[in-house]
Parts: C-alpha cells; sequence; structure tokens
C-alpha cells in the first residue's frame, strides 16, 4: 500500500511536469511604418479686384487678369494630384446693399505667370496636380451686375476654396 | 508490484504524448504592415491579404495542437518630433493561414484573443492588416509602431 502511494506521488509529479512544460508561449514583433507627405497650405494670394464699377454697367474681370482676377496659391506635396471646391458668393454687399456677382471663370497652372494654364470652372470645381515642386496657382475671375440704381459703396464678399488630396 | 509497474507505464505513455507536444515554439515576425506614402486627411488601408504591404508572422507549433494567439496593438504611430498617427484594426484585420498561404487565409479580430487549432505540420502563418488615419494636418515624416503577437500552449 505504502508502495501504491509512492507511486501515485511519481504519477502525479509526471503530469504536473508535463503540464508545465505545455504551458509555453513565445512572441515576435512586427513594425507598421507609414510615410506621412506634405501637408496642403493654401494662402488667398490676390483678392478678386472690380476696382471702379458704375451703375447699370457691367464689369467682368477674366480668370487670366493677373493684376485683377483672385489668387490661391496652394503648396503640398509634389506631383499629387488635388480636388478644388469653391464656396461662391452670390452677391457682393456693402452696409446691407448687395451687388450680383455672377459668371466665374477659373484658371490653374503650376506656375505664377500662368504659363500653361488650365481654364475651369470654380462652380464645378477641378483636380489638377501639384507640380514637381509641390505648387499649383489659381486664379478665380467673375462678373459683377451694377443695378442702374445700384447704391454708392465698397462692396465685398469672400470666395472660399479648398483642396484636399 | 507488477501491478504497480503496469501503472507506471501506463502514466509514462501517457506523459509522452503530452510533453510532445511541448515542442519548442517559435513565432518569427516575417514582414511589417507598410502603409507607404500616406496622404493628410487621407486614410489609407492595407489589407491582410495584400501580399506586399501586410503583416506577417510565422510560427512552428505543437502538431495539431490548440494554441491562443493575442496581439499587442499599437493605437498609433509615432512620427517627427513625437508626432502621432492614428492607426485602426477591425474584426477581420488578422488572418490565420494553416497552409501558410496569403490566399488562404480565416479571417479573425486581433484585438480578441483567438484560439487555432494548428495543422499536422504545425506551422502556421498569420496576416495583418490595419488603417492609418492621417489628420489634415498630419506632420510630414515617417511614423513607425511596433505590432506583438504573442502565442500560447493550450
Amino acid at each position: 500500500m505504502r508502495s501504491i502511494t509512492k507511486l501515485s506521488l511519481a504519477a502525479a509529479a509526471l503530469v504536473l511536469t508535463g503540464t508545465a512544460l505545455q504551458a509555453q508561449s513565445n512572441n515576435a514583433s512586427i513594425t507598421a511604418t507609414a510615410s506621412v507627405q506634405t501637408p496642403i497650405n493654401v494662402v488667398g494670394a490676390q483678392q478678386l479686384s472690380f476696382g471702379n464699377v458704375f451703375p447699370g454697367v457691367n464689369k467682368t474681370v477674366n480668370a487670366t487678369d493677373l493684376t485683377n482676377g483672385g489668387r490661391f496659391d496652394v503648396s503640398g506635396q509634389a506631383s499629387t494630384p488635388v480636388t478644388l471646391s469653391f464656396t461662391l458668393p452670390a452677391t457682393l454687399s456693402s452696409a446691407g446693399n448687395t451687388m450680383p456677382i455672377v459668371s466665374y471663370t477659373g484658371v490653374h497652372a503650376a506656375l505664377a505667370t500662368q504659363v500653361g494654364g488650365v481654364a475651369f470652372s470654380p462652380a464645378a470645381g477641378a483636380t489638377p496636380s501639384l507640380s514637381g515642386l509641390g505648387a499649383l496657382f489659381v486664379w478665380v475671375g467673375a462678373q459683377v451686375q451694377p443695378a442702374t440704381n445700384q447704391a454708392a459703396g465698397v462692396y465685398t464678399g469672400s470666395i472660399v476654396m479648398t483642396v484636399v488630396y | 508490484m507488477k501491478r504497480e509497474s503496469w501503472i507506471l507505464t501506463l502514466v509514462m505513455l501517457l506523459g509522452v504524448p503530452l510533453l510532445a507536444q511541448g515542442k519548442p515554439l517559435t513565432v518569427t515576425g516575417i514582414r511589417g504592415v507598410t502603409f507607404g506614402a500616406v496622404l493628410p486627411g487621407v486614410p489609407r488601408v492595407v489589407l491582410r491579404t495584400d501580399p506586399a504591404n501586410s503583416g506577417q508572422f510565422d510560427i512552428k507549433g505543437p502538431k495539431g495542437g490548440p494554441v491562443l494567439l493575442s496581439f499587442v496593438l499599437p493605437l498609433s504611430m509615432t512620427g517627427p518630433g513625437g508626432a502621432l498617427l492614428p492607426i485602426m484594426f477591425g474584426s477581420s484585420d488578422a488572418g490565420f493561414s494553416s497552409t501558410q498561404s496569403i490566399g488562404s487565409q480565416v479571417g479573425f479580430d486581433p484585438r480578441q484573443p483567438t484560439t487555432v487549432i494548428f495543422p499536422n505540420n504545425g506551422n502556421v502563418s498569420v496576416f495583418v492588416g490595419a488603417t492609418a488615419n492621417p489628420g489634415t494636418n498630419q506632420r510630414a515624416g515617417a511614423y513607425t509602431a511596433t505590432i506583438i503577437l504573442t502565442v500560447t500552449y493550450l
């Protein structure tokens, strides 16, 4: 009987040893990597300027007008496509008076000289690519339509351009 | 005494298979999760079935044995100046392949410990995918994080 007890202890030890060996664990790691590209930066570089406007006389500033056309300068990751979208005012305001602004036009180009520029409709947006240097220039033109009894004053409105990759 | 010998022999025979399953368990990180070029504001998804960019671990373990797989997953990757880039793991972003083939996986949730059964040759692979969510003003540069897989015999 005593030898049976010893045997039981031995058997239990064997089983326990087996269990301990079985509870084995190991691990390894890998790395997640990403290379974040240059964020987009947009600057309103030049205002869209109609200058003097006379009641009853429509006035147009073309997007190709480097002096008076509105211009946005965009910088970001080189040679990467972007989407341009606009919020365009329907009127300009002055002390409670309004003046219609219509017929928006646009040009985008890789150079500030507008060489190689591409015409587009700001209302529809555009999907150009940034240049090899990560630059893009966007011009906006439009027409104002003052009424014959348009109140005198300085009229302003905001044109917002949004650029996303 | 004869009966005692039989009992001892039986116990040893039972013990041998248990111990045999305790052969060395190895886990090897084969390939990292590679998001490549990521644009600010544009999420980048790497599927676990992506042969070039998904992460891969190879495991050698018990033949036909149940094994617990558990991950330590990062919440973000760290970049220049300590900038953080969020990384997310979905409910099927890990895959277990008993043939070590990326084309033959059973998806599982890497966020939860998962029990799998090893094939008779004891060799398996685990693949991992993820999503990087850069902010629109995410700082440019290289970002990294560590994914750990722990494998435990059951």
